[in-house]
Parts: C-alpha cells; structure tokens; sequence
C-alpha cells in the first residue's frame, strides 16, 4: 500500500460533531477541514504525533513504535483520547471518534518504507 | 563517656547554628544591586547572578577534598512527572525550588527541613492536553517573594516567608494556545520577565515584564513579528501561527537597562520551501524575531537590538538557551550565547557579531558561520521528501540543549556540553495552519540516527569562551543534558543522563568523585553556603521532551529508568 498517496475523506458533518462535542474545557478543535477537504493522517502525523512517534510510527522515540503494535483498537482508541499522564498528551477534544478511528486505520497500515 | 556525651552537644550546637542561619533569610531581601552581585554564599537567581556563569566562589570543597563529599541530605518533592527538571535558589540559608506541576517548596539548607512548601491549583485538563508539559525549571527571587510560572498560564508571586499568595496573574489564554510557562523567571529592577513556550506550537510567542510588586503586566513583546519591520519576514498569515516564544531565562545588563533573551523556533519545525525560502514554502521570509537573541528595554519592553542567529531557521535550532556570559576581554564588554544547532557565538554588548566558533563536530545543515558577520554559508533547505544521505545533523535534541554550562572566572574555561547525533527526515508539504490549534506544528517524520561514520555520543569541553580554543574534554556514550556547575575549589560537576554525578579538575579534565543518585539529572546544579559550610544541591529525575528519547535510543540502564520520580541531593564534606 502506498501510504504517501492514501487520503482518509472525513465528511464536514463528522467534523461538524466534533466541534459541537467539544465542552467548554476540553481541547480547542483541530482546525476544521473545508467542507468535503480530505483529511490526511500522514500529514497529521508529520505535524504532531510523529514528534513522539518516529518515523510516522514506524519506530519507538519519546513514544512507542506504532507500526505492528499488538495493542487492540480499543486500547489505542483509549489512549489516543484520554492520553497518558507525562507520556501523551490527550486528544479527546481535538478528534472526533470517527476520526480517530481513521487514524487507527493508518496505524494498522503502516508498513516499512520503501528504499 | 565523654566522647558519647559530646555527640548531642555537638549535634544540638550545628542544629541551632543552621536553624539561626536559616531564619536570618528573612531579615533580608532579594534586590538587584544583591543579584548582580552574586553574593558568595547564595545562589540568588537561574544563572548564578546577572553574568550567567553557573560559578560558585566557594572553595571549601575543593580538589584535593571532593573525595570526603558525601550526601548531607535529601528532599523528595513527589509527583514528579517527567522527573525533575529546575535549577534550586538560594538565599540566606534557605533553598527554594520547584518541581512538576511547579510545586514550590523552601528548605533549611543546611539539614533540607521544610519550611513551607505550596502546590498550586492547575487546570488538570488543559495540563493533560498538553506535549510539553507538567515540569517546571525554576523560579525567581525578589522583593521578598518566589516567583514561579505555570503551564497553565499563569504567573504567581508567594511571600518568601512564608509561601503564601501575593499575586497570581494570568498571561496567557492557554486554553485557546495550549502553551503557558515552564522555564522560570527573571527579576530585576523591580520587574519579572518570564518567556511563554512556543516553537512548534501555533502562536506568536509572547515575552513578559511584569510589575514585582503587584503582579500588573507592564509589558509583552512578541517574537514572531512584533515590529512592523518583522511583520515582513513572514509571507502571507504564517505570522500569526509562527511559534517563537522565549522559554528559557535570559539576563540583565543593568549598564544599559536592557533584558537579553534567547528565542525559540520558528513553525513549522521543517520547511519545504528548497532555497527559495524568502519567497516559497510555509512561512516565506527570515521569520524575526524567531531563533534570534533580542535586547528589550526592561521598562517598556520595546527592542532595542537583536540578531537572528538562524534567519528562516528551517532546523529547530533555535536561540532558546538561556545563558548570556558576561565576559570583558582586552577592554571590550562581550556576551557569549550558545545556539542549539552547535554553534557559540560572541557578541558585543548591542548584539553585534564578534566571533563564532564550534562546539559540536557533526554540524551539516549549513557549512559554516562566518565568525565575522555571522552570515550563514552553505544552508540546506530542504524541498519535500526524504533527507538521508547524509542526515541532518544535529538531532532535533540539538547539539546544544538548554540547560546551562558554566564559566569560571579563575580558570578563564568556559565548560560547556556538546551532543554528536544526527536525524533522517521525510519532509511533508502540509496543509498551512492559519489558527492556533491544539496540535504540534512539525512538518517532518523523523528518526534518530548515529553520525555519518560515528556513533551518538555527549562530550564536556573546557574552552576559551571567546576563540572555542579547546584544553580539554571528556566523553560520554549518552549525551549528558543537566547543568554544569564549576566552583573556585578549582571543581567541574557534571550530573550525567545515567544517574551519576561526576567532578573534575576543572584546569585538566581529570575525574576526582563520583557518585550514584540512582536515576538521570536533566535539571540544575548550584553551591552555596551556610553557617559556614559549603553545599552542592543537585536535581536528579529522568524524563521530558529530550530524555523521553534515551530508553529507545540507548536502552540499558535508560530502559527501566523512572520518569515520574526525582530528588533534591545535597552534598558537604563528610
């Protein structure tokens, strides 16, 4: 799978919820896609998760490697969320369910890079 | 019987003769013409005094008697998520400092009893949002009071008697930017100056003076285009997320009333703009004040000078680093400032150019600096895609990092770390963010990887601070990270990233003591005196942004080191 060219589409509607989930103290939104825009995980991942996550997850750093991790989707679902205390932060008000999901898709499809 | 008899007298002799000295703190203040001084027994402020040397004029421990050092007492502050990261104060026998979550406590300094401690209400949920947080790396001392910032925002004055509230005043909506404050602040001349946290978090990196007396904001300049001038070295809106910030403390050269202070980077980390970077990629432009060290007028904060060190700094090798050596060399007033990218540059008091040396070897994202001008030659400004042959180098961990080295006046060595690591990178051209977010901004994947040829290592060096002429230097296979702290016992110490802390003759680099704390320093290190005794206090606690990297990158003991935990040690002579 080439994951330079795989765009992950999230509806402006999901984006839509997530700005009304969001509480009054809870993280201030990621910046709203335009409507039908694309959102890209790797680019997500080059700007902020990839800072812990070497390699767009494909390597341990500051956090663990993603890439092949044994951890079920609930788990990482879990901790993409709620985060972990001095470790990662949380992103609960930042993401929609759907989007983290998507982003758990990107994890699971993570695959050494090519040359 | 008489030998049994004297140990209670003796023992009740020194405790009443500490708590005597310790109390005296009170009879006292804190002011600038103290501070600028340096008084031989304190440790009044983050850098020692207004010179920045990281020096201590006592000599009781010394090297022909480092060997009888030993542990005179310990504090455990708890909660010390991503361990212990802050530089202690001292003050008339009474030791002040800060922990995560900026827990502030203040302690006899000669037996580390509490006097009082405080532990202020944070926002929990804008702390567990945060990369960058919950550590603290120090406070200020002033006008009676200890004052310390929060990652939450704020910055809040307590009485130094007695660690109650004066004043707690809000800075920054970090609710809307996410960063607040974790370096500590500066006083002088009545005023607190305390830099929020920036680089590759979207915002304009404010910088505040603050009045001592009643917590009143006098002033905020902001290193991403905060003049008209620095307005135009950004393209398009890249302004108004550029990063920057000021998260560490400068100084204060009272002879021209001026605040020097080093800045962070600007965002995105990693640009894919190639060489056209005036007028392509992100953020089009020199991007000022960003990577930069700047001269404010303490009273208004208005600029009175800079230089950017790194112009469009497209690296993470920003001007952070707090320390502004003070130096007069063959009658001419020099400033010597480290950059993160391995470079030290020497500049007169305005800023200007004087010379620039190297204390890193594996330097590649420019060829050189002119030591004239200071003119980058040779810069390597990526497009999008991979950078491995050769990688960048340094890391993103810097081949300086932002703890402090030390000078001392009477070996005229300027003793400072230099880390050799490289990094590989796959440069994205992501989407331009336009608002502040709750997200990093750091345009690359990247990884770790050893020098071209070589393996990853630490280094301490003894140099001329003002030619980088080397006298010597001692290497280490995981870059050290804390402090140094040399002494006119003609003593180094190096608290090292393994758990050990290490002193060396300070004229030949020769180990003389060392001693196990049983987990990593990446904080401060200060001597000071009471009741006639010399102490050394140390912070020990693994943990944070650069020491997050160690377990996967060195394994070893780094694999099963804590980093929730920490300690203040403090040694004398046994």
């Amino acid at each position: 799978m080439n994951l330079h060219l795989k765009k992950i589409a999230l509806l402006s509607a999901v984006l839509g919820a997530s700005l009304a989930c969001a509480g009054p103290v809870q993280a201030q939104s990621a910046t709203p896609a335009p409507d039908n825009e694309a959102l890209d995980v790797e680019q997500l991942f080059a700007g902020t998760c990839g800072f812990c996550h070497s390699d767009g997850g494909r390597a341990a750093g500051k956090g663990p490697q993603l890439m092949n991790s044994q951890r079920d989707d609930d788990f990482l679902r879990n901790r993409i969320k709620h985060g972990k205390q001095g470790a990662m932060p949380a992103f609960d008000g930042a993401f929609t369910d759907a989007q983290i999901d998507q982003m758990i898709k990107y994890i699971r499809a993570l695959k050494p890079r090519e040359g | 019987m008489k030998k049994r008899s004297s140990y209670p007298v003796v023992f009740v002799a020194v405790a009443i003769g500490a708590t005597l000295a310790a109390s005296s703190a009170f009879a006292q203040s804190v002011d600038t013409a103290r501070i600028e001084a340096g008084g031989q027994n304190d440790w009044l402020t983050y850098h020692g005094s207004y010179k920045s040397y990281h020096y201590s004029p006592l000599a009781q421990i010394n090297a022909s008697n480092v060997g009888n050092l030993g542990v005179a007492w310990m504090h455990i502050p708890g909660k010390s998520t991503r361990g212990l990261q802050s530089m202690p104060l001292v003050a008339d026998g009474v030791l002040y400092y800060t922990g995560s979550y900026s827990r502030t406590f203040a302690l006899n300094g000669a037996t580390g009893e509490v006097i009082w401690s405080y532990f202020p209400e944070l926002d929990e949920v804008l702390v567990a949002r945060q990369t960058h947080s919950p550590y603290n790396r120090g406070a200020a001392l002033g006008e009676g009071k200890v004052y310390v910032g929060t990652v939450d925002g704020r910055l809040i004055a307590l009485d130094a008697k007695t660690g109650k509230v004066a004043w707690d005043t809000k800075l920054i909506d970090s609710q809307k930017l996410t960063v607040g404050f974790t370096g500590a602040p500066l006083y002088a001349k009545g005023m607190v100056i305390i830099g929020s946290q920036g680089g590759e978090w979207p915002g304009r990196g404010p910088i505040f003076g603050v009045d001592a007396a009643t917590g009143k904001k006098k002033w905020e300049f902001l290193t991403v285009a905060g003049t008209d001038e620095a307005m135009k070295t950004w393209g398009g809106d890249s302004w108004r997320t550029g990063g920057g910030g000021g998260w560490m403390p400068g100084t204060y050269d009272s002879e021209t009333n001026t605040i020097l202070w080093g800045t962070a980077n600007p965002a995105p980390l990693y640009d894919w703009s190639g060489p056209d970077y005036k007028t392509q990629g992100a953020r089009p432009g020199d991007n000022l004040y960003t990577t930069s060290v700047i001269g404010l007028d303490i009273d208004t904060g208005k600029l009175k000078f800079y230089h950017q060190e790194l112009p469009h700094d497209a690296w993470d090798f920003d001007s952070a680093v707090g320390e502004f050596l003070m130096l007069e060399r063959d009658g001419q007033k020099l400033v010597v400032h480290p950059n993160k990218g391995g470079f030290i540059f020497v500049y007169d008091r305005n800023f200007a150019v004087k010379n620039v040396w190297r204390l890193v070897q594996n330097i590649n994202f420019v060829k050189d600096i002119d030591p004239k001008t200071g003119a980058l030659i040779g810069r390597r400004d990526f497009t999008a895609g991979k950078v491995t042959d050769p990688p960048l180098c340094p890391y993103i961990g810097g081949g300086i990092s932002w703890n402090s080295g030390s000078y001392s006046p009477k070996t005229g060595l300027y003793y400072k770390i230099g880390q050799e690591w490289c990094m590989t990178l796959d440069v994205q051209k992501t989407t331009p963010v336009t608002t502040p977010q709750a997200q990093l901004n750091i345009g690359a994947d990247f990884k770790i990887t050893q020098p071209p040829g070589g393996e990853i290592y630490g280094h301490l060096d003894a140099r001329d601070p003002v030619t980088g002429a080397k006298k010597w230097e001692v290497r280490y296979p995981e870059p050290p990270i804390a402090s140094l702290l040399s002494t006119a016992g003609n003593l180094v110490f190096l608290p090292d990233a393994r758990g050990t802390i290490h002193a060396y003759d300070a004229e030949s680099g020769t180990e003389l003591w060392n001693h196990n704390n049983g987990t990593g320093h990446q904080g401060g290190i200060v001597s000071y005196s009471v009741g006639g005794k010399q102490y050394i206090a140390v912070t020990a606690g693994f943990g944070g942004m650069l020491s997050d990297d160690y377990a996967a990158t060195f394994g070893g003991v780094f694999k099963s080191m804590p980093r929730d935990d920490g300690a203040l040690i403090v040694y004398s002579l046994k």
